[in-house]
């Protein structure tokens, strides 16, 4: 499990007084400012975020030590991080995409079946995109009690019991 | 303009009969099926669909509130991953 998480990148400069176009990742984009501070890729800079309004794509902000137009320009691309343990905590059952990624899956026999890749939802429920080892395909599995009965991360590992059929 | 009422909703034949089979062997299975443009109907609640998306079949276990969307709805045909940043996954 990773310490950090990404949670927004910076798309360039917004007008010429400084703000940057920040774009957020976060479920609630809004949410992103509560985060804050947010630290670059390396951990090197820190930086203090007030949202000022929607843009489209994002939103334009100030982040601290950052005055001018050029100084914004120069962080564009730079992605900003948040410690994973400023994300509240979750009641049972529910779980972090950045969580859940990267754990080791098992069957209720103990044969893994692969890694979490991403965790997708298409409307229905959510579906844990799998990456089988040795192949390059993946296999979605239902993030369901049947499916996944057991979830982990302590330990990093999931217990999964597939539906007939879904690993063919 | 939208389907007329008296002819009910649309469902291929093969996925009736493949739901109806499932139904009664009781075995807790993938549905593969092909047919996107199928409706979703209240026989077919509590069962797992693999739902064809040109490339696999995604798995959409269907419930109460699906019923009258078409199966093609819950398995996009394209994928964008995104960032997981906080967003969350909930267990059912």
């Amino acid at each position: 499990m990773d310490d950090r998480v990404c949670v927004a990148a910076i798309a360039g400069a917004f007008g010429v007084a400084g703000e940057v176009r920040l774009k957020s990742f976060t479920a609630e984009p809004a949410a992103v400012a509560d985060y804050a501070p947010l630290t670059s890729e390396d951990g090197a800079r820190s930086f203090e975020v007030e949202l000022m309004r929607e843009i489209k794509g994002g939103f334009a902000a100030l982040l601290s030590g950052v005055e001018t137009k050029e100084q914004a320009d120069a962080l564009r691309g730079l992605r900003l991080y948040a410690p994973r343990d400023r994300l509240p905590s979750l009641p049972d059952d529910e779980f972090y995409h950045a969580d859940l990624i990267g754990v080791a899956v098992y069957d209720t026999g103990g044969a893994p079946l692969g890694k979490v890749r991403a965790v997708l939802n298409h409307g229905a429920t959510d579906l844990l995109e799998l990456h089988v080892p040795g192949q390059s395909r993946t296999v979605l599995l239902p993030f369901t009690r049947e499916a996944v009965p057991t979830v982990d991360l302590t330990a990093g590992r999931i217990v999964a019991d597939p539906p007939e059929g879904l690993l063919d | 303009m939208s389907r007329s009422v008296w002819k009910g909703p649309f469902v291929d034949a093969y996925v009736l009969k493949k739901a109806e089979k499932s139904r009664e062997s009781g075995r807790n299975e993938v549905i593969k099926i092909w047919s996107r443009r199928s409706t979703i109907l209240p026989q077919f609640v509590g069962l797992t669909f693999g739902v064809y998306n040109g490339h696999k079949h995604v798995p959409v276990n269907v419930s109460e509130d699906m019923i009258g969307q078409k199966f093609g709805e819950y398995a996009p045909s394209r994928t964008y991953y995104g960032h997981a940043a906080d967003k969350k996954a909930k267990r059912k």
